[in-house]
């Protein structure tokens, strides 16, 4: 079960609150650890390693988006863009996997698939077509609707129940009708609910949506490891990154232009780059330097490429906000990521300390502001639970794969 | 190019026509009638574009070049019949490309294409993209089947016949991505240059010069639409028709790959771009 941005330390505090019983029983007898996300610490990045096992620069999904090198419009990435295979193609398993982001468009496969997010249309992102007609039949949600949040906020949390309950029908129905070696389930709902009411996961005035709403999964997770247990099947819960509140967002690419980096001509994305910029910025915090020869406009000759880099890692990692350091490390991709993708990767990634949300807008007239948001990832407190014992001390999300491999090759656990 | 881009966009439609002219007529004294191909697309601005061509071959004597119609899988049936109609107005020499390995293998839109069922030539363009997978979604605005069926088509009409000048109806107020472009621009694979005679037009001034010069034009544009693709990535912007839209304030691609617009929608939502 995958559970989309809930923290390693949130469910130590929700079962210490007695929020969270079956959690908690599950956790004596198994072990919950804390788990490492990738860096990026994005959701499609993070899914796309744990269903591969690989890291970016082996599967090559630095983000949610890319930019187009001549036109500088962006590009998205969806399931075809993976250069390696998800574990259930790989192994040719009989395999459920519903609701994983970066699995759309669905592709065949010995099973069922239901993307998950971003995706647009649910026959596109259903395999095979009678489980669509299933889903289309009990009218399943693919995903809440986010834009409610800001505006309506109890009409969000509405929406949030019922498509959590959607899910929840879909994932029981799949398991208990479909055949399976490998079963595979997201809740998304968690990251909602997160990114728009994270500072009231403790207390505050959504503080009873939490309550309510982290019961509702603990029950749900107490279901279906009961139902693993009957059926002999290992039982695993893991999240792509944590959460932790908001104290500001940063908008890197305006950094970039007050430090005269970036020049933009025009308001629409990063369209109107000029020959003038030597870096911009991609969501999150993924830099890159404007190379001449890879980018249609890029100035930056080859033998600049080293000294800017390590001008722009220093100059980054002395941005402050009322006196505190926003950048935790500045890593070059030589560092972070292995493999024959490498080269796509950003020249330079900024990880943060907690509470700085770094953003690739490039339209904001300020370096710090605050929008709708209230919650954003973090890198280091993701979190695994494992129904059988684990050698692994200090996990990481590609680690995931390899875990369920054993398990489908050895049968149960 | 600044100060001059500010100063071609402001001209009146007649000495804009005027401008085109002089560029369409450079392009061919430097690289010959023979050696020139005009893309078509039977939209509005490679049709203008195509007038204002045949203006200037009149003048020097010349027959137009011949045309470039790539057929990327998904065209209107009132773009075909367009065609077909300004084909016989103006006794238009027309090459109609398409990639027929890949249709075939596909059948249906939204079909599965496996890598391995196509010609060398597809295979070896696919890898040239470092695509590893085993198939794809016959998708014509998806990045892959904008390669095989438009990119891939025309490098091969421009290296089989021998073609130096290859003139395209983009305009700068388009898309921003075409904000930078030059009238001409040497290209790479296979070299040749480009052709931009109708760049410093905006979409008004394309109607204005419909309207004036008794340009034929593609009925859909009357039925709402603002710009034309591939059927499955094109919508109607609006019921009324398109020169009669608010043309300055909305955008002229709003019709047009929706389903990015809709991803990019969904990224917003949570924050992201």
């Amino acid at each position: 079960m995958g559970l989309d941005g809930v923290p390693y330390t949130l469910l130590k505090e929700y079962i210490e609150r007695g929020l969270m019983p079956e959690v908690g029983k599950l956790a004596g007898t198994g072990k919950l650890l804390k788990m490492k996300s990738t860096l990026p610490e994005i959701s499609s990045v993070a899914w796309t390693s744990f269903m591969t096992g690989k890291n970016p620069g082996e599967h090559g999904i630095f983000g949610f988006m890319e930019i187009n090198r001549d036109t500088y419009e962006y590009t998205f990435p969806d399931f075809y863009s993976l250069k390696e295979r998800p574990v259930w193609e790989r192994n040719g398993w009989k395999s459920v996997v519903l609701n994983i982001p970066q699995t759309y468009p669905a592709k065949p496969l010995n099973g069922v698939l239901v993307s998950g997010f971003v995706a647009l249309d649910l026959k596109k992102a259903t395999y095979p077509e009678r489980v669509f007609d299933y889903l289309s039949g009990m009218g399943y949600r693919i995903d809440v609707n986010a834009r409610l949040a800001a505006e309506n906020p109890d009409e969000f949390f509405k929406d949030l129940f019922h498509t959590l309950g959607k899910r929840k029908e879909a994932i029981e129905h799949l398991y208990d009708n479909e055949e399976w070696d490998l079963f595979i389930a997201a809740i998304t709902e968690t990251d909602r609910l997160h990114h728009f009411f994270f500072d009231s996961a403790l207390a505050g005035d959504h503080y009873d949506k939490f309550e309510r709403f982290y019961r509702e999964i603990d029950a749900f997770i107490g279901k279906m490891a009961s139902k693993a247990k009957e059926d002999g099947a290992g039982f695993l819960t893991c999240s792509d990154h944590g959460f932790t509140p908001i104290k500001s967002e940063v908008y890197i690419n305006r950094w970039l232009m007050e430090n005269g980096y970036l020049v933009l001509n025009s308001g629409d994305g990063l369209t109107g780059i000029t020959r003038d910029s030597r870096a911009f910025n991609l969501d999150p915090s993924r830099i890159y330097i404007h190379l001449e020869g890879k980018y249609g406009r890029g100035p930056v000759k080859s033998t600049e490429y080293e000294p800017l880099r390590n001008e722009l890692r220093e100059k980054l990692k002395e941005i402050s906000f009322e006196g505190q350091k926003v950048i935790k490390e500045v890593f070059t991709k030589e560092e972070i990521f292995k493999g024959p993708q490498t080269a796509n990767g950003p020249d330079l990634y900024l990880l943060p300390n907690y509470g700085f949300d770094l953003k690739g807008v490039a339209n904001r007239p300020n370096i710090f502001g605050m929008t709708r948001f209230r919650g954003m990832h973090t890198y280091d407190d993701a979190h695994l639970f494992s129904s059988a014992p684990l050698e692994l001390e200090d996990p990481k999300i590609e680690d995931v794969a390899s875990i369920i491999s054993e398990w489908v090759r050895g049968s149960a656990p | 190019m600044g100060q001059d881009k500010e100063l071609l966009l402001s001209l009146h439609i007649d000495q804009k026509i005027e401008k085109s002219k002089s560029i369409i007529k450079e392009g061919l004294e430097k690289f010959g009638r023979d050696k020139t191909s005009l893309a078509i697309t039977g939209g509005k601005d490679s049709t203008t574009a195509l007038w204002i061509a045949k203006n200037v071959c009149d003048e020097m004597g010349l027959k137009l070049p011949v045309c470039m119609f790539i057929d990327e899988g998904d065209v209107f049936d009132e773009i075909r019949e367009f065609v077909e109609y300004i084909k016989n107005l103006w006794s238009l020499d027309i090459a109609f490309l398409k990639n027929r390995d890949v249709a075939e293998k596909a059948g249906a839109l939204g079909d599965t294409v496996k890598a391995s069922s196509l010609n060398d030539v597809n295979r070896a363009a696919l890898s040239e993209m470092n695509f590893s997978e085993e198939e794809f979604p016959f998708i014509p605005d998806s990045t892959v089947c904008n390669h095989l069926m438009k990119t891939l088509p025309m490098r091969e009409f421009i290296v089989k016949n021998n073609i130096n000048l290859m003139s395209i109806a983009i305009r700068w107020d388009e898309q921003a991505a075409r904000k930078e472009d030059a009238f001409f621009v040497p290209r790479e694979n296979p070299p040749h240059t480009r052709m931009h005679p109708i760049l410093h037009l905006r979409e008004r001034d394309i109607w204005i010069a419909i309207f004036k010069n008794d340009i034929p034009y593609n009925k859909l544009y009357k039925l709402g639409y603002r710009s034309l693709g591939a059927r499955c990535a094109t919508g109607r912007a609006s019921d009324i028709p398109a020169w009669m839209q608010d043309l300055e304030n909305t955008p002229e691609r709003v019709g047009r790959g929706q389903e990015k617009e809709k991803m990019m929608d969904q990224l917003r939502a949570l924050g992201y771009m």
